[in-house]
């Protein structure tokens, strides 16, 4: 390759791209507070934290200055913060990598956590518990916004890095002093040490509510410049003063053109307008004293604009159907409940800590093919011997049994040891399948090599499905490949490469 | 500026290299299964694309080149938007199937892809043929003081060193660096990269302390950049320090980039090595030609210097300089045709001498690249 592989288009890192935020009771303790943000969407199966971002939740005490058309949420100076920061990746006694984190609490403790570690990290008290890892996403998207149209749900199997605080609420948020609180998270890149050169970024991403940016401020059905970029460089709790009317009016058209997606004026100018207001004060309104549930999203928001008591703690569960919620709102005023074409996440939220799913695993494929110059016959006549001896990498063979079942231990020449069991065979038609029993890291591992013909010669394939488990995939994969490559390799040596 | 004064400066923090790497794989795989639910989702296919770009120009994964044709005929198989059009262009431009692109380019224009997306591919091909330089600089500068954005300023970085505009080419490097306001470290390792082959490689009297400085920088940023490495471990060779570019390249040879063998067997062979350095040697020839098969376009140039060098075989190596000279006649393309075609006269004429010509072509390389 020369010069101009024209360089990163996906330039920024996408561990400091926030994607959710919750705040909900723990469904293991009511008198307990979780509050949990999620960074790096679609991000696969191996993901870790940046090691130069401090990833925050802070919250707010807040109070209602204005009911109806007048509606408002006025935050205190008071700040809560939990602050997450992760290390560069250390290897074990087994050469596993591992990354390590420490999370900041409000009071300046230090929690040490270990990334992946379901069972989290915890105080002594035991007043704060803290988990950060790979999980399900929880959130689900099932519509297109330019026509709202209904669709599958567009984050099936995705994952996300999840980080989760667990609190005692008393203690921590003294809701005797109120009870309502803002949250929001952000993703901040660590201090440059002096001497550096190049600027100092404040900040790269924050979330309040969700979709304010994609769907709020980026309605596809209005036009104007893309803003979300100047929106994620405010500061939360304190929006520019000089650029409050510009968002304003966006969001303002914005709630206009939702409202009439199905035909039908619901709301008034007014109520626009209150809405607008509410949702340039971008935080996740929550109550603490009231309950938080599946459906309590946005109902302190949507309460208080109609000029009423909230009666829930509003917040956001791990399995809150947050965008049909604010889609119904925006464009019926609730007349009608608008269903996406999903119904819940990959996979629901989990009652005990740290409460968001396991990561999705899809099962890898590694293939090869070697196109050969000998006859099919031949070739099955060396590979179809499920001794695995033709094979160059394979020092040793022990088999035990015969026909189905029979299990092959493999001495490699680096000296690991691969058992597999013969799970079927076809000679008439050249072709086997093996089952993994030990010696790779790998679950749900199954092979199949089989020879076809190809005009004078002939064509082996060898493909192997797995699971990683206990090493990430890529270690797998890669000692995987090199099975394949070095065995169809051979074949190419011994039976000549197919011209 | 000299190496010292440079060495006292600290690059911004970015996150790991390793770390990014991982994360780079994990999403590239995700990507990849994602296109494999729905091949049409809006995003999916072009996400790939940016993946498995990184992947090859960072990682040194040249099986990317594959994957991308694959996802090139598989997109276009199944959806008739412009997306694909401009996906099978971006493709093509990747393995240099510049013609190929602009035809994907032109058909993407009729059935109305984005007019920035059409500008974007075209100015990026114009400036890889080497055709209407003016206009592309004038766009690059045009699109780089509006953004003021890393993603422009190398782009006019590159043009700039193209029409050996050094110094400025070295600003607008450098204004990059201040500019970027992310953690990843790919922009990073791209732009010290880039400023390592502008010390190293195209200023008229290289300075490889200089360059050292900067390939080094790419790769404390991201450790697994295989073309950091190779150009590095070739500085540390031209100083007699032949163990340090072991070092350097030993990590590398996973990634199947013939370049790294290359580089690695005239280290054996500095290091009297020679039946070590004739495996790699074979191991590159072999790695070359497997690549030419399939992306003759992309490897002609590399390889044409190979064959011109320790490959030694100066017809292979004037043929396909040739090629790449045909498919973009940019200035260094056609001085690399030059140079063999002289070599090649040379080495007829000395045909009979036992005169060991390859370290002569070997020592004409840094005109030769980029």
């Amino acid at each position: 390759m020369s010069d101009h592989v024209d360089g990163p288009r996906s330039i920024g890192d996408p561990t400091a791209d926030l994607t959710d935020l919750f705040a909900f009771t723990s469904p293991e303790n009511p008198a307990r507070t979780v509050l949990a943000a999620c960074v790096f969407p679609s991000a696969g199966e191996d993901a870790i934290f940046s090691n130069v971002i401090d990833h925050s939740i802070a919250v707010r005490p807040v109070t209602v200055a204005g009911v109806g058309n007048a509606a408002k949420f006025v935050p205190g100076s008071e700040e809560i913060r939990f602050s997450f920061r992760f290390e560069v990746l250390k290897r074990d006694a087994a050469g596993k990598a591992i990354q390590r984190g420490v999370c900041k609490l409000p009071d300046g403790r230090e929690l040490v956590l270990t990334v992946n570690d379901e069972n989290g990290a915890s105080t002594p008290e035991g007043d704060v518990r803290v988990f950060a890892g790979l999980r399900s996403d929880p959130f689900y998207l099932a519509w297109t916004f330019a026509e709202l149209k209904k669709v599958p749900n567009l984050l099936q199997h995705d994952n996300v890095l999840v980080m989760v605080v667990d609190f005692d609420t008393r203690r921590v948020l003294d809701p005797a002093k109120g009870s309502l609180f803002g949250a929001i998270a952000e993703t901040v890149p660590l201090p440059q040490p002096p001497g550096r050169i190049g600027h100092p970024v404040a900040r790269i991403d924050w979330i309040g509510r969700p979709e304010q940016t994609n769907i709020r401020l980026n309605n596809p059905g209005v036009p104007g410049d893309d803003i979300r970029d100047l929106w994620n460089q405010q500061t939360p709790f304190n929006i520019a003063k000089e650029l409050q009317p510009m968002f304003l009016r966006r969001l303002t058209d914005s709630f206009r053109n939702y409202d009439m997606r199905d035909g039908k004026p619901d709301w008034t100018p007014e109520a626009l307008a209150a809405n607008a207001n509410v949702f340039l004060d971008d935080f996740l309104l929550f109550d603490v004293a009231k309950p938080i549930t599946d459906q309590s999203h946005l109902e302190i928001e949507k309460s208080t604009i109609s000029g009423r008591s909230y009666q829930t703690g509003g917040g956001r569960t791990v399995d809150a159907n947050v965008i049909d919620i604010l889609v119904t709102w925006l464009v019926n005023h609730d007349r009608e409940f608008l269903q996406g074409g999903a119904t819940q996440a990959t996979k629901p939220g989990m009652k005990v800590f740290p409460y968001f799913a396991t990561p999705n695993m899809e099962l890898q494929t590694v293939a090869g093919s070697v196109e050969l110059a000998a006859a099919p016959e031949a070739v099955w006549s060396v590979i179809g011997q499920f001794n695995l001896e033709w094979h160059p990498a394979v020092a040793r063979v022990r088999l035990t049994g015969t026909g189905i079942g029979q299990l092959r231990a493999l001495g490699t020449i680096d000296g690991r040891e691969i058992v597999e069991r013969l799970e079927e065979i076809d000679s008439a038609k050249r072709w086997y399948r093996y089952a993994l029993v030990a010696g790779v890291p790998a679950s749900r591992y199954t092979g199949t090599i089989d020879v076809k013909p190809n005009g004078s010669g002939s064509i082996a394939d060898w493909r192997v499905d797995f699971l990683a488990s206990k090493q990430p995939d890529i270690v797998v994969r890669d000692m995987v490949s090199t099975l394949i490559n070095t065995g169809l390799g051979s074949l190419k040596l011994r039976f000549g490469a197919a011209r | 500026m000299t190496a010292t004064v440079e060495a006292n400066r600290r690059l911004p923090l970015a996150t790991h290299g390793e770390i990014a790497a991982i994360n780079l794989e994990s999403a590239r795989r995700r990507a990849w299964a994602r296109f494999a639910q729905d091949e049409r989702r809006p995003g999916v296919a072009e996400t790939i694309v940016d993946h498995e770009r990184l992947a090859a120009q960072f990682l040194g994964d040249l099986d990317a080149l594959d994957r991308l044709e694959a996802l090139a005929s598989q997109f276009a198989r199944v959806d008739d938007s412009s997306r694909a059009a401009l996906v099978q262009a971006e493709v093509a431009s990747t393995v240099h199937r510049f013609a190929d692109a602009r035809s994907h380019i032109a058909r993407a224009a009729l059935i109305g892809a984005p007019r920035e997306a059409i500008e974007r591919q075209t100015l990026a091909i114009d400036q890889a043929c080497g055709v209407e330089l003016d206009a592309v600089l004038a766009a690059r500068r045009r699109i780089a003081t509006k953004s003021g954005r890393l993603e422009d300023l190398v782009p006019l970085g590159a043009m700039l060193a193209d029409l050996e505009r050094f110094a400025e080419a070295d600003a607008a490097y450098r204004q990059a660096l201040y500019s970027y306001d992310d953690v990843s470290p790919f922009p990073f390792a791209w732009v010290c990269f880039q400023l390592g082959v502008l010390w190293g490689e195209l200023v008229p009297v290289p300075d490889p302390k200089l360059a050292a400085l900067w390939y080094r920088r790419a790769i404390a940023y991201v450790p697994g950049y295989v073309k950091a490495r190779v150009h590095l471990a070739e500085i540390c060779a031209s100083q007699d320090r032949t163990g340090d570019a072991a070092a350097l390249l030993l990590p590398a040879l996973s990634s199947r980039d013939p370049e790294v063998r290359w580089r690695l067997a005239d280290v054996l062979i500095a290091q009297g090595r020679f039946d070590e350095a004739e495996t790699q040697l074979a191991a590159a020839r072999s790695g070359f030609e497997d690549l030419l098969q399939r992306h003759l376009l992309a490897f002609a140039d590399h390889a044409a210097e190979f064959y011109a060098g320790s490959g030694d075989d100066r017809q292979r190596a004037l043929e396909l300089a040739r090629v790449n000279a045909a498919n973009r006649p940019t200035r260094r393309a056609l001085k690399q045709v030059q140079t063999i075609a002289a070599c090649a006269d040379e080495a007829a004429a000395a045909a009979t001498s036992p005169t060991n010509l390859p370290g002569e072509v070997r020592r004409e390389r840094h005109d030769l690249l980029y």
